[in-house]
């Protein structure tokens, strides 16, 4: 993995002296709220219902065992024992003391570590690929082209006061499990016919108020002119993208008014004035980075693992955390191994302090120091040798981290909501525990198989539930929680925005619609059918009956 | 009038403001420097520019494109580039436009909600005078400027970037 | 009735106005009638100039449940509170009868829900 070197670290030390100097500037009252908000939300501190929030970015999801049992120190030293892994390969802690933000920032950056553009109209972390390094079907590492975009955009001078904010998602296989269709601009890499290495870009995806699945503008940028073409993208949005409301300053936006053939015309006319010598990045710098993430050091083992066989055919539970969470990895003898942070009646996406530090052991003893982040909230043992699979397992299990439920009924994302948001209509936690609740037979979930919930609290759409298989939106009525289903989301690459099935239910109702949808889809579905295939062959009719249709 | 901050040789320093902005509605001074709309400039910047008599500059509200200024920018003493609010964040791209694209040598001007925040950005972006909004005073400016030991990508000043540093 | 409502600055912890003074507990927070608005407004205003001790200064209705005041909106209930999903953390982890009186108020205009809207024939 990348280590930062000097130049790295001295950067984050001046960030955080700069950041603790605007604190103290606050705190004396030479700066009003007004002039401070920004500034902390540049260093991803936002104020929340019941204290500050701060946002840590993971930059491309990937986490060595130091930072993790930082993250876990500082959530039991700053905050209640626990952090919260977002949709965007970010960790937030929910109790944060401003007075105490300019020492976390310095813990933080003890350990490469920062909470840097987490938040503000500005360039975000990169969202990439878990599995990145770890499987066979990727094209060349996302990771080294996320890093390479972390230097160029921060502190960017041209890029930091956006119309909003900007958000650049990479993927390097056909299975997309970044989102980065509903990414400001989403990165795919491919291979062309000459063996050459380029990027599709596709700009002007996003959720919220107007979800849409971006446009594709080039088919195949050269992979070593990636920065010059971004800037190009990045400058006729910060030109022309909207600044009088915020609701329409999203890049989707401007892309939608011009239409995408327009817009990529304006950006390949920015993109032939600029002098790409210079804003290209230099070839050996590409290689610095890219020694960075070089092969990891695989041991030539056999496909087949007797040990990890044995405890497959003797242990029911294994066998089945294996059939849920366990993925195929490139190098034989090895696995990817996920851990699903969606217990029953956890709260999704929610690590304890002990888990990261169990998660941080395993990932130092078994898995090349290595440990992910996913945009659906769970976290990534990359590369565990089939050998230590029954080993780490229990581990898991003891620690509660061995739910095996991953891409199943009860892998629910959801965003923080009214329980802690200071933006959320309603609350989305407890309806992802009472779903989870209701689908509580693993049984039953693995019979239904592949059913991505996602749940927001509010229209900003964090929970991701335009694209979602079964999407849920808490709204506001008249002081009551009430909560829009719509089906028929992806966020992966056959991406889509779902469709609203029918008026608002009561929290109390939501659970069970989500049982009355399922019922629907058993009924109907054909063979190896997932709950989205049939929704895309039968269409919305059959489940609005299901859920509105009265029962006598 | 708010105190002028120049950048010269990056070292920022008060300066006086020899200038005079001339709004829309205001009749242009007898005599002395001044900076005029863009709607202004256009309508009467060739006939002061041909007096010979006095300094010009041009203010550039963010929706207003520096493109338009291109023929006129080696007669342009100063391009201010107004700043409604601080998160605007157009007048960065003007000012790169203007030294990088458009080799523009006069001074590029911060004007409007300037505060010692945005001073490295700008630095980097080319500009070279402020008229800071925040009371922020040289010393601040430079102190807020040169924060950062060590900058990722290249723009409109000399600075060495990271991989430049690594490299050398 | 309304009470008045803010977050700390140094903490962002959640504070009600007491007679000058910016308490922790929602049952320690002073109570306005709603014939009293021009007191809530000075209270209010006296509060946005201590930026330098308390953010977002804006006043709460609240509403009559089991002979108790609370919070009308769930979101001022739930600051008053503390998070539903960990019932130890926050204001709530007190316990004792306001914040009982708060976890099961009512009084919000309840709905039955809009199901059963098809009709089968």
């Amino acid at each position: 993995m990348y280590q930062y070197d000097l130049i790295d670290k001295e950067f984050l030390a001046d960030r955080s002296a700069e950041f603790r100097g605007q604190v103290a500037r606050r705190l004396s009252g030479e700066l009003t709220e007004d002039q401070f908000k920004p500034l902390r939300l540049m260093n991803g501190l936002y104020l929340q219902l019941h204290a500050y929030m701060l946002r840590v970015a993971i930059p491309y999801g990937s986490l060595n065992a130091t930072q993790a049992r930082r993250l876990a120190q500082i959530a039991r030293d700053y905050d209640k024992g626990y952090g919260h892994f977002t949709t965007r390969q970010n960790i937030q802690f929910n109790w944060i003391k401003l007075k105490d933000a300019p020492e976390i920032l310095d813990k933080l950056a003890d350990v490469d570590l920062h909470a840097i553009q987490t938040s503000g109209n500005c360039i975000r972390n990169t969202t990439s690929d878990p599995y990145a390094g770890a499987t066979a079907e990727e094209v060349d590492d996302p990771r080294v082209w996320c890093e390479v975009i972390r230097q160029w955009s921060t502190l960017h001078p041209e890029f930091s006061f956006l119309p909003r904010k900007f958000k650049i998602a990479i993927t390097a296989s056909a299975k997309d499990r970044t989102a980065a269709k509903v990414h400001d601009i989403g990165l795919l890499l491919r291979q062309g016919r000459d063996g050459q290495l380029g990027f599709e870009v596709i700009v002007g995806g996003g959720q919220g108020r107007t979800p849409y699945v971006g446009p594709t503008i080039k088919e195949f940028l050269p992979t070593d002119r990636l920065l010059s073409y971004l800037e190009a993208i990045l400058r006729v949005y910060n030109r022309h993208g909207r600044r009088d409301n915020i609701y329409k300053a999203r890049i989707k936006i401007l892309v939608a008014a011009l239409g995408a053939e327009e817009f990529a015309r304006q950006v390949e006319e920015e993109w032939s004035k600029i002098d790409a010598v210079r804003a290209d990045l230099p070839p050996a710098e590409l290689a610095r980075i890219r020694a960075a993430f070089a092969k990891t050091p695989f041991e030539a083992l056999p496909a087949r693992s007797e040990a990890f066989e044995t405890a497959k055919a003797h242990d029911p539970a294994f066998a089945r955390f294996v059939r849920n969470n366990v993925r195929a990895h490139k190098q034989p003898g090895y696995a990817i191994v996920e851990i699903s942070l969606k217990a029953q009646e956890q709260t999704p996406g929610d690590a304890s302090a002990d888990q990261l530090d169990v998660v941080a052991d395993l990932a130092e003893r078994y898995g090349f120091n290595d440990l992910r982040v996913t945009h659906a909230q769970n976290l990534v043992l990359p590369h565990i040798k089939l050998d230590d699979l029954p080993t780490v397992f229990a581990a898991l299990q003891a620690a509660n981290l061995a739910t095996p439920n991953i891409d199943l009924v009860s892998d629910i994302i959801a965003c923080p909501g009214l329980d802690y948001c200071a933006l959320a209509n309603a609350r989305a936690i407890p309806i992802a525990q009472d779903i989870a609740r209701q689908f509580a037979d693993l049984d039953r979930a693995e019979q239904v198989g592949e059913l991505k919930i996602k749940i927001s609290g509010c229209i900003n759409a964090c929970g991701h539930h335009h694209v979602a298989h079964i999407g849920i939106l808490g709204v506001d009525k008249k002081g009551e929680e009430f909560y829009q289903l719509s089906l028929g989301g992806s966020g992966a690459e056959d991406a889509s925005i779902g469709k609203i099935l029918g008026p608002a239910l009561p929290a109390d109702k939501v659970a069970t619609a989500v049982d009355q949808l399922v019922g629907a889809y058993l009924a109907v579905r054909s063979d190896g059918e997932r709950f989205l295939d049939t929704y895309r062959r039968v269409g919305l009719e059959p489940f609005k009956e299901a859920v509105y249709a009265q029962a006598d | 009038m708010p105190k002028l901050i120049e950048l010269v040789e990056n070292e920022a320093r008060w300066a006086e403001d020899a200038f005079v902005f001339v709004a829309d509605e205001d009749a242009i001074p007898e005599t002395g420097d001044v900076i005029l709309t863009l709607a202004r400039f256009e309508a009467e910047g060739d006939a002061l520019l041909a007096s010979n008599s006095r300094r010009v500059g041009v203010r550039i509200e963010p929706d207003q494109e520096v493109e338009g200024l291109a023929y006129d920018l080696p007669r342009l003493a100063v391009v201010a580039l107004a700043f409604p609010k601080y998160r605007d964040g157009r007048a960065y791209t003007s000012a790169r436009l203007l030294r990088e694209r458009f080799g523009y040598q006069g001074q590029v001007r911060a004007v409007g909600d300037v505060l010692r925040e945005q001073a490295g950005f700008m630095v980097r972006c080319g500009f070279d005078a402020f008229e800071p909004a925040d009371g922020a005073t040289p010393e601040a400016w430079s102190q807020a400027a040169q924060r950062f030991r060590h900058v990722y990508q290249r723009a409109a000043d000399a600075r060495a970037v990271a991989f430049e540093e690594r490299a050398s | 009735m309304k009470a008045i409502t803010a977050n700390r600055l140094i903490d962002g912890e959640v504070v009600f106005w007491t007679s000058g003074q910016w308490v922790d507990r929602f049952g320690d927070a002073q109570l306005f009638d709603d014939h009293h608005a021009a007191d809530v407004e000075a209270a209010v205003a006296t509060g946005k100039g201590q930026p330098t001790v308390v953010v977002d200064v804006y006043p709460i209705d609240l509403v009559q449940s089991d002979g108790r005041w609370a919070p009308l909106s769930y979101r001022e209930r739930i600051r008053a509170l503390g998070p539903t999903n960990e019932p130890t953390h926050g204001k709530q982890a007190e316990g004792g009868d306001v914040i009982e009186a708060l976890r099961h108020a009512a009084g919000s205009a309840r709905s039955t829900g809009r199901v059963d809207l098809i009709r089968r024939k």
